[in-house]
């Protein structure tokens, strides 16, 4: 799954950095009908969240009325060195992550 | 050998139908650049009809028409604005211009809302109908035609 | 010697009922110095998104097309092997496409060229249109054209396919009975409701359109036109598209690549 994040490499102490990710995903909301009067069922991404160094920094709750292809942006303070992990979960319990690492001087 | 030549004369003759009958989905009598008499016999209703001027399952006039003092967002302007139609058009004219406006204006972009025939690879779910249907057509010309247009 | 008679006025009435002609026959190009990208009708938030090299959604394909480009598929070479690592050697390609393959003596778009090479020289199976997979690799390689000037040969062998995307562009089609250029060449900048009709390039093709929310072909945005006019699409690949996009791409001549645009 084709997935792209945005996060400074080094930030300093304290400093609140902006974190962008960005994931493929048709999010098909489960209201559509194909060509023949059929319901498309829903797929869709449920949960977001990202940890730094396991702490929950992030959390959000995907709902059908979130677009295609969802981007996220928000801020975390840069407190220590570590690794961000950004984690999608989708409505079947199947997820997908990308870490980075962060240096904080 | 000359009867056979006489029954396909008349088999063509039958085929080229007059311009028409051939395009439109019923039979209709064109004067000029007007049809003088309803489509089909129907009764146009202008409240109808300004659900069939902006509903986008309809005829969805306003994509390309705005009138002026309509509470519709978006009106496009492609074609002329439409304010106070019945001041400048008879019924028929704008009924002609509804229902075949390519037979008075060939190169226009305005569709032929009432054309069934001579047309080039129409898309499955559309075949066999006009793009609306005499009702339709009967309630935009009591729509535009009335002072609340 | 009688029966000529009637034979003769069979065919003078066969002449006489022919249907009229549905192509414009005066076929205006649009002038050199009115050529608009697309991206002039977006919105200003459009517009923002298309330019955010992280937040456009095309990348999402692009990135995965990278990723392919230098994979070695099972028992075979990586497109790099051949092409330069991130593709090199194929900076500036795209922008001249589509083009006569040599070998097939056929019209080629980029689809169809990476389909060749797979088969050719990968010894893969092709990929269908609008599988993520294709998408991604056409992505891919149109973006290391990003910014170069559409430039394409229709003389020679590509006249035959110019004059048919020439004739299909000037065509009225479907229940609406309009032609390509009543709306993109009579019509552009002219309101459709909320939205202003473009030109009708295709530059920012493969693109990312909201409608889609996805990134879709050229020719799936062509199936888009012809069913907007209540025409029948074609098939994706059919050679009346394919000779579209060169007409578009000539029309287009002098406007830059923006794959990945990012379109209503």
């Amino acid at each position: 799954m084709s997935i792209r994040i945005s996060a400074p490499d080094t930030a300093s102490k304290n400093e609140v950095i902006e974190l962008k990710a960005l994931i493929q995903h048709p999010m098909e909301t489960g209201y559509r009908r194909n060509n023949r009067g059929e319901i498309i069922e829903r797929d869709i991404i449920t949960t977001f969240e990202c940890t730094y160094d396991g702490d929950t920094v992030f959390q959000a709750r995907f709902h059908p009325g979130i677009a295609a292809n969802p981007f996220l942006t928000f801020y975390t303070r840069a407190t220590k060195s570590g690794t961000l992990e950004f984690r999608w979960t989708d409505q079947n319990g199947q997820s997908w992550a990308e870490t980075h690492s962060l240096t904080v001087k | 050998m000359r009867v056979v030549l006489g029954c396909a004369m008349s088999i063509w003759l039958a085929a080229c139908q007059p311009d028409d009958a051939y395009q439109f989905a019923s039979d209709v009598e064109v004067e000029g650049d007007a049809i003088v008499r309803s489509l089909e016999g129907k009764a146009g209703n202008a409240e109808r009809g300004l659900t069939v001027f902006t509903d986008r399952d309809q005829g969805h006039c306003v994509l390309c028409h705005a009138i002026e003092g309509l509470d519709v967002e978006f009106q496009g302007d492609v074609g002329p604005p439409l304010t106070h139609l019945g001041d400048r058009l008879t019924e028929g004219q704008i009924r002609m211009r509804i229902a075949g406006a390519q037979k008075i204006w060939p190169e226009t972009v305005m569709p032929s809302y009432y054309r069934k025939h001579g047309l080039n690879r129409v898309g499955r779910e559309y075949l066999g109908e006009p793009a609306l249907s005499a009702q339709q057509i009967e309630d935009l010309v009591a729509y535009l035609s009335s002072p609340k247009a | 010697m009688k029966w000529l008679a009637p034979v003769i006025t069979v065919f003078t009435l066969a002449a006489a009922c022919a249907p009229a002609p549905t192509a414009d026959e005066t076929r205006e190009k649009l002038p050199a110095s009115d050529l608009t990208s697309g991206y002039k009708f977006l919105q200003a938030d459009t517009q923002a998104l298309q330019d955010d090299d992280f937040a456009n959604p095309g990348f999402l394909w692009v990135d995965r097309g990278r990723a392919l480009f230098a994979a070695a598929p099972q028992q075979s070479k990586a497109c790099a092997a051949c092409h330069g690592e991130d593709g090199a050697e194929l900076k500036g390609a795209a922008a001249h496409y589509p083009s006569v393959d040599e070998t097939t003596g056929k019209l080629t778009n980029i689809e169809g060229r990476i389909n060749l090479c797979r088969t050719r020289h990968q010894g893969l199976e092709p990929l269908d249109y609008e599988t993520d997979d294709l998408l991604s690799l056409t992505a891919f390689v149109s973006h290391l054209s990003r910014g170069e000037p559409v430039k394409v040969d229709v003389s020679g062998p590509a006249e035959v396919w110019y004059r048919r995307g020439e004739d299909y562009f000037f065509t009225r089609r479907g229940q609406y009975n309009l032609a390509c250029n009543q709306c993109h060449n009579d019509n552009w900048g002219r309101q459709l409701r909320g939205d202003t009709i473009s030109q009708g390039h295709g530059t920012a093709f493969p693109g990312y359109r909201f409608e889609w929310q996805s990134l879709g072909s050229l020719q799936r945005r062509l199936r888009d036109c012809d069913a907007g006019v209540r025409a029948e699409p074609l098939a994706y690949g059919s050679d009346d598209y394919l000779a579209v996009e060169l007409y578009l791409a000539k029309r287009a001549e002098g406007l830059p690549i923006e794959v990945p645009g990012v379109r209503r």
